[in-house]
């Protein structure tokens, strides 16, 4: 942790211009592994979807990059720097259904709980606190509901205010969980209207969907399938024979053989 | 029901309440602080659906309890505190151990832990040497009169270091309870948080052993705060509303106890579970009552909308609009119609003489409206919906009412000019 200043000389102005980077990073789960070798780099103010089946790793994916699993191996840097040092970077929408919407909080509840992590467990919010939580509704164009519960929300504004609390935290860096579960055509681009936005604010977003029909609205593609199938430009990973790769045959050989080596020890 | 077999065995006696009124301040008082800390501690409980970990911690801590007074051989305050805890914790991180380190699932990991725990008790307390006096009965129902100056002033300092914690880290509680997940991203400690909590609620609960009972003890957790759910939208309000269900249920249930000569435990448990019902029948969301009130107020803008169309129906057709055919019109008894004409005549849609009611202005407007919606809906229904223009108006005798939505259907038709039978759509803001 202490040497992330020292190594911050060798960085070129290139590589500095990348929010995520993941070098070979590894997962498995009661070892059975769950992401192979994952690398990619993210230049700042882009917008990357993340595709592939259930149980193609998507959510481990998440989860690793968020800080919530250790990797086995492999590194995340964020901005050129490690995950525990760039927490606050982070900012995360979770699913509409791993939500508790019965929860006693009203919308700006919600947008000022970004502030936290910083405040950490003494200090309280203060007024500067509310402004910034206000400012961030604002930008998602949520101001009017602030005082609602958020039961009384739509799927689209349930997903405006965590973005608007990702943005409260300051955080450069977005993670969606299939932020157009249960939402409308008119509501899903909404979103990426505002997406956009926010990219073009500066702020780098990972998006996890398992919809396919909006593949060139994103930036760049990570085709998953407990591997990196293809990651780059729509135009260029979204190819047939690479969905058919993602999503056909789920067990490759190399997990054929993997599985059959286990049975004979 | 693991208080079944104790009960046989320990013959509980009624006539035992029968002690000096003395003795009744410092339980009825340990009894309300109890009530106050477990309905806040039962508000995080209720919310991160943890109501079973809060029984569990309740029947676990009992061999905590019996260990601390074989150690210092009195019922002292202190050891048994420190007992509690340390059972306390013990099951919670023994619960995660089993539920991580195996296939078991989180609710058998806590049925097997706390049922061992308790059973460890039970045990210990059969093997104390002959000659202590041991109340287990005290700790199985719980009973007040036990309850001695010190425990009152131990419940006092737990009451005020669980509400100063609570007060002091409500933030970050607060988005550990709604989003653990976030909160691990954010760096903030949840395991610990999870562990303080189980500490406190040990913690409390021992205390409130004396007082309730470990049996019924988790109701004290779990009714109050699930009654201030029901009624608030604040997280706040939920833990202030908590706390004073929590306070008012001992309160009430220990003077029930005694005017009725029962066990102040389960009195005050039922105290509790009153409130709840009534919380469930006046809650402003999904309450009974406010439901019903709801659902008169649209029958009676419903109600409301048919006269105005009716009374437009009879001037349009050149009569005088006479109480006697808007009732014949609108289907309404006289007695209804005459209530509903004045609250009209107050929001200035209808201007009446005698017998005689004409629209307003803004009363025109109003049936027009109404009457576009219907015609406007109705072409919706066959074109749209694809049914039968015969059976379509009384569909659309309903739909009228959401004339907010009318322009969207009008969109959605393209702005047809008759309805399927013919009749003129009026215009959007027409007269």
């Amino acid at each position: 942790m202490q040497n992330v200043q020292s190594t911050n000389p060798d960085v070129s102005g290139e590589k500095a211009k990348i929010a995520i980077h993941l070098r070979d990073v590894t997962v498995s789960y009661r070892e059975k592994p769950v992401l192979r070798s994952i690398s990619m780099n993210v230049p700042k103010g882009q917008i990357v979807g993340v595709v592939g089946p259930n149980g193609a790793g998507k959510s481990t994916l998440l989860k690793t990059m968020l800080g919530l699993i250790e990797p086995d191996a492999g590194e995340i840097r964020y901005h050129d720097q490690p995950i525990l040092e760039s927490r606050h970077l982070l900012g995360y929408v979770p699913q509409t259904e791993a939500v508790d919407w019965d929860f006693p909080v009203t919308v700006l509840d919600v947008v000022m709980m970004g502030h936290y992590g910083r405040l950490g467990w003494f200090r309280r919010p203060g007024k500067r606190h509310r402004e910034e939580a206000m400012q961030a509704l604002e930008t998602v164009g949520m101001t009017p509901y602030s005082k609602r519960h958020i039961r009384q929300l739509s799927g689209g504004q349930q997903q405006r205010i965590f973005l608007a609390r990702a943005l409260c935290q300051k955080a450069e860096i977005l993670f969606l969980d299939e932020p157009f579960g249960g939402v409308d055509a008119a509501t899903e681009s909404a979103i990426f209207i505002l997406m956009d936005d926010l990219a073009a604010k500066g702020h780098t977003l990972l998006v996890v969907n398992h919809d396919l029909s909006v593949l060139d609205r994103y930036n760049q593609l990570l085709l998953l399938n407990q591997r990196v199938v293809a990651y780059g430009s729509p135009s260029l990973t979204a190819t047939e024979q690479n969905l058919r790769k993602t999503y056909g045959g789920r067990l490759s050989l190399l997990d054929q053989a993997e599985f059959a080596l286990k049975q004979e020890l | 029901m693991t208080g079944i077999n104790v009960l046989a065995e320990f013959d509980f006696k009624p006539e035992l309440w029968a002690f000096p009124f003395t003795y009744l301040p410092e339980g009825l008082w340990t009894s309300v602080l109890v009530g106050v800390t477990c309905g806040v501690l039962g508000c995080f409980v209720v919310l991160r659906r943890m109501a079973l970990i809060g029984d569990a911690l309740s029947h676990a801590i009992l061999p905590g309890v019996v260990i601390a007074f074989l150690l210092t051989n009195n019922t002292g305050i202190m050891g048994l505190l420190f007992g509690a805890l340390l059972a306390g914790l013990t099951t919670a991180v023994l619960i995660n151990v089993v539920s991580h380190g195996s296939r078991t699932k989180e609710d058998s990991a806590i049925g097997i832990v706390f049922t061992a725990f308790f059973a460890l008790g039970l045990i210990l307390i059969s093997n104390l040497p002959r000659g202590t006096h041991f109340d287990l009965k005290c700790f199985v129902f719980g009973i007040p009169e036990a309850v001695s100056r010190d425990d009152l002033v131990l419940m006092v300092i737990i009451a005020v270091v669980v509400i100063g914690i609570i007060a002091t880290l409500y933030h970050p509680m607060k988005l550990i309870s709604f989003d653990p997940v976030v909160a691990t991203a954010m760096g903030l400690p949840v395991m610990a948080f999870h562990y303080l909590l189980m500490g406190m609620i040990s913690a409390t609960v021992v205390a409130g052993l004396k007082t309730t009972g470990v049996i019924l003890v988790v109701a004290m957790v779990i009714t109050p705060a699930s009654a201030a759910y029901q009624l608030t939208n604040r997280f706040w309000q939920m833990l202030v509303l908590a706390g004073f269900f929590g306070g008012l249920s001992a309160m009430l249930g220990m003077i029930l106890a005694f005017t009725i000569n029962a066990p102040s435990g389960p009195s005050m448990v039922l105290v509790a579970t009153l409130i709840f019902a009534l919380s469930m029948l006046f809650s402003p969301t999904h309450g009974y009552v406010f439901d019903k009130l709801r659902k008169r107020r649209i029958r009676r803008h419903i109600e409301g909308e048919d006269i105005l169309k009716a009374v437009h129906r009879i001037q349009h057709s050149g009569e005088e609009a006479t109480r006697q055919r808007i009732s014949d019109r609108a289907g309404l008894t006289l007695k209804r119609l005459g209530s509903l004409l004045k609250e009209l005549a107050r929001q200035k849609l209808i201007q009446g003489q005698d017998n005689v009611t004409s629209l307003t202005d803004s009363g025109h407007r109003r049936a027009v409206e109404l009457v576009r919606a219907h015609r406007l809906w109705e072409s919706y229904l066959v074109d749209e919906a694809n049914l039968d223009p015969e059976n379509i108006h009384l569909h659309a005798e309903q739909l009228e009412h959401a004339h907010d939505l009318a322009d969207e259907v009008d969109r959605t038709l393209g702005h047809p000019r008759h309805d399927p039978h013919g009749s003129e759509i009026p215009e959007s803001g027409s007269r």
